[in-house]
């Protein structure tokens, strides 16, 4: 491949990526699935140390579980965020009376992280516990899973909710027999999408890059 | 082995360095991996004094578990559908609280929250969600949040 055409091909992928909740039932196929734990497996890693390990989950009523306890600490943490009232200050700019409701129902009940049990594979990324950079180490392979699934045509979704409180954590480990030495990371969700989505907004250069040290703008307003 | 009793001034301060450290590392997920934190004291303390399933009755026994102890000077409750708020009166570790918030940290965990929290989940299978924790006048008033039973396989 040309040099041009392989800088497109990355652009593309990283500029194509989504975040996908809803998938058809069409199955992952082995050869893709293969590809995406290749891709993780070539990560970069602190010391070369290597700490991920995946599972891979197709049992439906794993998923199921997995499903609910994504929802159950979705539920959680964004009815805490409710009562608070943080999600109206978060939401303050949809002015649409009836969408904020919605959006407020949604985020609540929890359905937002219900979707694993419907994804026909989910990966369950874990990282040994004794190294170094072990959140760093797995992020980077989840990166690289993300990138080759969207290249593959498929869609997926990095899933923290299942694990982000220790308690959900505690019941994945419980449910998968992971041992003790190790930590689960995240789930991603993977499968055909339903439909194609739109990107999400994203800040400017002009926001995010700095020049020299903090402060000065590195990309002027205009330039980003 | 060394058995002299620690000076609460050193175990606040150590509590504060490493809830700091935790807070620089992770942010406000910080909080979502400390709930467990009072797990060895709830199993070895108040478990065995919870005689009830009613949820006002495993709540007090938290409360006089963590009184009795001087733990805390004083501790209330007041269940509002879902809601449920606690005053925490005279806390040993409000001097953290009080440190964090100087440096601008929300305050992100609390023992007795933690504790009752644990108590409702391990005998009601209830979830329980630490919302809130506002220091005022030297009372934590604390808000937690009530969601139905999980089922036995989750």
């Amino acid at each position: 491949m040309e040099r041009n055409e392989l800088i497109q091909a990355v652009d593309f992928v990283i500029h194509e990526r989504r975040s996908i909740r809803q998938y058809t039932d069409e199955p992952v196929s082995e050869e893709d699935l293969r590809m995406i734990l290749e891709a993780a497996r070539q990560a970069p890693s602190g010391e070369n140390a290597q700490p991920w390990r995946f599972i891979v989950v197709k049992d439906p009523e794993t998923r199921k579980l997995l499903g609910a306890i994504g929802a159950g600490g979705s539920g959680r943490r964004f009815t805490a965020e409710f009562v608070t009232k943080q999600m109206h200050e978060r939401f303050k700019g949809l002015e649409d009376e009836e969408k904020r409701k919605a959006v407020f129902e949604k985020l609540t009940s929890g359905n937002v992280s219900a979707f694993l049990a419907d994804a026909p594979v989910d990966i369950v990324v874990c990282g040994k516990k004794k190294v170094w950079d072990l959140p760093y180490d797995t992020s980077a392979a989840i990166e690289n899973m993300l990138l080759m699934a969207t290249a593959l045509g498929l869609g997926t979704c990095w899933v923290i909710a299942p694990c982000i409180d220790i308690r959900d954590e505690e019941r994945i480990k419980r449910l998968l027999d992971v041992p003790e030495d190790y930590k689960v990371i995240s789930v991603i969700s993977v499968g055909h999408p339903t439909r194609p989505h739109r990107p999400r907004p994203r800040l400017s250069l002009h926001e995010l890059v700095h020049a020299e040290k903090w402060g000065t703008p590195y990309y002027k307003e205009e330039e980003a | 082995m060394n058995d002299r009793k620690l000076s609460l001034g050193y175990i606040n301060s150590v509590l504060y360095d490493l809830e700091k450290a935790f807070w620089d590392e992770r942010g406000r997920g910080a909080r979502f991996r400390v709930t467990t934190v009072g797990r060895e004291y709830f199993l070895d303390k108040c478990l065995p004094k919870i005689q009830s399933q009613d949820l006002d009755a495993i709540i007090k026994a938290v409360e006089d578990v963590l009184t009795e102890e001087g733990i805390v000077l004083g501790q209330s409750h007041l269940v509002e559908d879902r809601l449920l708020h606690i005053r925490v009166e005279g806390c040993l570790h409000q001097d953290v609280e009080r440190k964090l918030a100087a440096k601008d940290v929300e305050p992100f965990t609390c023992i007795p929250a933690n504790l009752v929290a644990l108590a409702i989940e391990q005998v009601l299978r209830r979830p329980v969600e630490l919302a809130e924790i506002k220091l005022e006048d030297g009372v934590c008033n604390l808000l937690l949040v009530l969601f139905e039973p999980r089922d036995a396989d989750v």
